[in-house]
């Protein structure tokens, strides 16, 4: 016989009140302290942009900005970002006015699904933020935190290699951060 | 048959229409719907890998915070397995007793109020098994055969006699692993009962059949099932059947009369949704010195569940892949204690080629003969089982053509003989096609008084293009720009359509619109009929032809009359039609409907002391007849060529021996291609509008993937002389 069992809490974790400053946009939340930052945003705050896609820290699907960083938001507590700059897909362009990056994608044809597309987008950005879009096989290296099961790794190349700069490892200064990005 | 003037045979490259919502984040996934009251439901798994539930205690979930209700196969109630389909009899009933057939297997549900409270409960459920030897050998004596599952085992000429006498034979065996579909997103199902509706937002392939599954499940009237899938992450295949959380979720909601959200975690993406089985197959080839196929012996032994079918018809591929007088295929599968295979993009036909392509590069190199020469030399110009002309065929011109744009004839022949920068470099090929398959589907097109049309049917967007290429192929039947078209899909209250799957729903649906369209054009005449005003009075739909937002007289151009005027003249809002598409049969044809033909060329480096493959270059020249949008068809096809990389090289769902648990159902260990495994892909197409269909077009959905496999295999023989004749080749292997 085999048994699957946990000791289970009799009473519920205390909850956390903290604040989401998403997009410029302050949020303020009392949550169980197990919160991700992935699910406050979808979930809580309705910012369905940011995709779950494993929730172990494996696909990037979830990647956000914080404090102009890229980070796996289904590996960040939430109350771990109180009064952190946040920065997700919805501060980007919208379906009239695309950011230069999603209009990239689009044009590309960088997406299949285009559920892994938001956290691409994203980690986009802070590639070229970081500086580490200034070969193809450089965005190829520093893109592979992505996962795209559709398989359109080669046109998010074409997109990203599009919109970064030639010089300083692709640093494009005209293309916009996102809302809330750099520090 | 089609009476527009035949546009070109690669359409213009269109920016998908669903391309800004999906860039900015705003298309809805099944998970990003909620609802005021919503609990969520995370699943218990079996720590067992066969046997029965001695006892299940739910007393700790049930205090746990937050719990609303904790179901298991001691409350959840009778429900009916959902019916037949063309893919094999649906999935059992979720909790109906207490037998375990497979490590993994649901065995409660736990619903909370938020999913953090529904996890921690999950993890209190307490169950005792008492375990029985789970079967999970494709030769366990114990494991129950079907055979000829599917019913297309060939029998052709005289194999063993052929055999016998043939001048070069070629004996082997292949070995593919379970590989597991891992769509980017995760399964979902919110469901909620409206009075007696129950309303679901799916991740789903096949919006009409869960309609009729949930309905079967609930005894309730197919009407009162309301699919809503109008975006899905992803799918290849995992999407096609109605999976038992979906009934559950269903199940949850009725049981707390509140909107429930079931996301299956990445680890139960690995035993809820189904994968790719294992397999083993021998092939047979016997040929003449000269290299022509006298003998094809192909029989496949897969991996099926213990109480589900699946659909993946593997030795069949060599029925048709070459002209050859003496064929025999036989497919057998071998039920066992696994969660239940399922299509995966290509299924069988992506194994069955492997194994086949290999052979034949195999065989080429028991005659001294170029790979290309040996297929071309068999080519089946015409149907082999049949003898009848294909509907389309330019397979020949695909090989062809890939040589000349790869540059083939560089390849020296010798295994080993080629290196570039301290590296061994090996060319591999291998001849790909895909069986043609197409269902009746359904469509309703509408004009309205702005000039705009909306037209829908219940198919789905997974991430093939659907809605782009269907906005297309309306647009060019009525005449409009495809900014003036809106095209609905994913909700089984539309008019129904066949799964998206089997490389089908471009033909079905695209037909279906097309005759939809069609019938548009007629009820606009019909109007006008008798109208004084109009200046296409007394004209049938074949007296006119549509063009910028209007018909016009084909016997005088100049004489036409909008949309917009005609329904504002006769005070409609709008104007509908319904189409059906009915694909003919061979017989009604007097050809074999093809479908998609090509051939995939790849390049591989291998470091010769370590091992490491790389694939360096991949070429795909795809008949895929009529591609009606190449920049989405090119995804279509690269997207495959990556899943091909996958099976070939990194792919394999692990289990332990013992019990069946999948002891690497993560995306970290469970080794997909990421972006820095895949090189520039190139893609080109070849061929000419198919003649079986009213669209033109043959589905490519699928043969992106297939092909891939024996083409890096047949590489790495030719970089290293070693035949690695099990998937995936790794490093070890070659050391
Ligand atoms: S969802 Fe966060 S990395 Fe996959
Ligand atoms: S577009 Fe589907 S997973 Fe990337």
């Amino acid at each position: 016989m085999t048994l699957q069992a946990k000791p289970h809490a009799e009473e519920s974790l205390p909850q956390t009140e903290f604040t989401l400053r998403v997009n410029g946009r302050d949020h303020p939340l009392r949550t169980d302290a197990r919160l991700t930052l992935l699910d406050a945003l979808h979930d809580r705050l309705g910012l369905t942009g940011t995709k779950k896609g494993c929730d172990q820290g494996t696909c990037g699907a979830c990647t956000v900005h914080v404090d102009g960083r890229r980070v796996l938001s289904c590996l960040t507590l939430a109350a771990q970002c109180d009064e952190r700059e946040i920065a997700t897909v919805e501060g980007l362009g919208t379906e009239d006015e695309l950011h230069p990056v999603q209009r990239a994608f689009l044009e590309h044809d960088a997406f299949q699904c285009g559920y892994c597309t938001p956290g691409q987008i994203m980690s986009a950005l802070g590639l070229m933020a970081e500086g580490r879009a200034g070969s193809p096989d450089e965005i190829r290296e520093y893109m592979s935190g992505n996962i795209c099961r559709c398989g359109a790794y080669q046109n998010i190349v074409a997109a990203i290699r599009d919109v970064a700069g030639t010089e300083d490892g692709g640093r494009a200064d005209d293309v916009p951060q996102a809302e809330g990005g750099r520090p | 048959m089609t009476t527009i003037s035949r546009p070109r045979l690669i359409g213009p490259g269109i920016n998908r229409v669903d391309g800004p919502l999906k860039v900015t984040g705003r298309a809805p996934y099944p998970n990003d719907f909620a609802y005021p009251g919503m609990v969520h439901a995370v699943l218990v798994r079996s720590t067992a890998g066969a046997g029965r539930i001695t006892e299940i205690d739910t007393t700790a979930a049930e205090r746990s915070p937050g719990v609303v209700s904790v179901l298991t196969h001691l409350n959840a109630g009778p429900l009916a397995r959902g019916p037949m389909t063309p893919l094999g009899v649906s999935p059992p009933a979720p909790l109906q007793d207490d037998a375990i057939l497979h490590y993994g297997q649901i065995v409660a549900v736990a619903v909370a109020e938020t999913f953090e409270e529904a996890t921690e409960a999950a993890y209190a459920v307490r169950v005792g098994y008492a375990d029985e030897p789970a079967v999970l050998d494709l030769d366990d004596p114990r494991a129950k055969v079907r055979t000829n599952p599917w019913g297309r085992d060939a029998d052709r000429g005289d194999v063993p006699v052929a055999l016998a006498g043939a001048e070069v034979v070629v004996d082997e065996t292949y070995l593919t692993v379970d590989n597991t579909n891992n769509p980017m997103g995760p399964l979902t199902t919110v469901a909620r009962w409206e009075g007696d509706t129950l309303v679901v937002n799916n991740s789903t392939q096949w919006a009409s059949l869960e309609g009729a599954a949930l309905a079967a499940a609930f005894g309730i009237p197919e009407e009162s099932v309301h699919v809503v899938a109008p975006y899905v992450g992803g799918g290849f295949g995992a999407g096609l059947r109605v999976w038992q959380h979906v009934v559950l979720a269903a199940l949850a909601a009725r049981v707390t009369g509140r909107p429930v959200k079931l996301v299956l975690t990445r680890p139960q993406m690995f035993t809820a949704c189904g994968h790719r089985p294992k397999g083993r197959q021998r092939v047979r080839l016997g040929a003449t010195r000269e290299g022509a196929l006298v003998a094809v012996q192909h029989e496949a032994r897969t991996a099926s569940a213990v109480d589900d079918d699946n659909f993946e018809p593997t030795a069949s591929v060599s029925a048709t892949a070459y002209a050859c007088p003496n064929v025999i295929t036989r497919d057998v599968q071998a039920r066992l204690n696994v969660p239940v295979p399922n299509s995966m993009r290509g299924p069988g036909t992506a194994t069955g080629n492997y194994a086949l392509e290999c052979a034949m590069d195999e065989l080429a190199y028991r005659l001294g003969m170029d790979p290309l020469e040996l297929r071309l030399r068999n080519d089946a110009a015409v149907h082999p089982p049949t003898g009848l002309p294909w509907s389309s065929r330019a397979h020949k011109e695909c090989l062809e053509r890939g040589a000349e744009l790869f540059g083939w004839s560089r390849r020296t022949h010798e295994p080993r003989s080629m290196r570039e920068d301290g590296l061994l470099v090996g060319y591999g090929l291998a001849a790909v096609g895909y069986p043609w398959f197409r269902a009746r589907c359904s469509a309703r097109a509408t004009i309205r008084r702005d000039g705009t049309a909306y037209v829908c049917s219940a198919g789905t967007e997974i991430g093939n293009g659907a809605y782009t290429v269907l906005v297309q192929l309306s647009a060019e039947a009525l005449g409009l720009d495809p900014g003036q078209v809106t095209f609905g899909l994913g909700d089984s209250t539309m008019p129904m359509a066949p799964q998206t799957g089997g490389s089908s729903l471009t033909g079905a649906v695209g037909s279906a619109a097309h005759e939809a369209c069609r019938a548009l054009v007629g009820a606009f005449t019909d109007l006008v009929a008798d109208d004084g005003d109009s200046p296409l009075r007394g004209c049938t739909a074949d007296d006119v032809e549509p063009a910028d937002g209007a018909l016009r007289r084909r016997d005088d151009p100049a004489v036409h009359e909008s949309y917009r005027d005609i329904l504002a003249r006769h005070h409609r809002p709008d104007l509908s039609a319904d189409g059906e598409s009915t694909p003919l049969t061979a017989d009604e044809l007097g050809m074999a409907p093809a479908g998609a033909f090509g051939a995939k060329y790849v390049e591989v480096r291998v470091d010769p002391d370590l091992g490491r493959i790389r694939v360096a270059r991949a070429l795909s020249v795809i008949d895929g007849g009529r591609i009606v949008n190449e920049k989405t068809a090119r995804s279509q096809i690269i997207g495959g060529t990556v899943g091909g990389i996958g099976m070939a090289l990194f792919e394999e769902t692990v289990s332990d021996p013992g019990s069946g648990r999948i002891a690497n159902a993560t995306l970290g260990d469970y080794i997909v291609p990421v972006n820095a495994d895949i090189p520039d892909m190139q893609v080109e197409f070849a061929g000419s509008w198919d003649r079986a269909n009213p669209v033109g077009t043959k589905g490519i959905g699928e043969i992106g993937l297939v092909g891939l496999a024996p083409a890096i295999a047949n590489a790495v023989f030719h970089a290293t002389g070693r035949r690695i004749r099990s998937l995936p080749i790794t490093l070890d292997q070659l050391l």
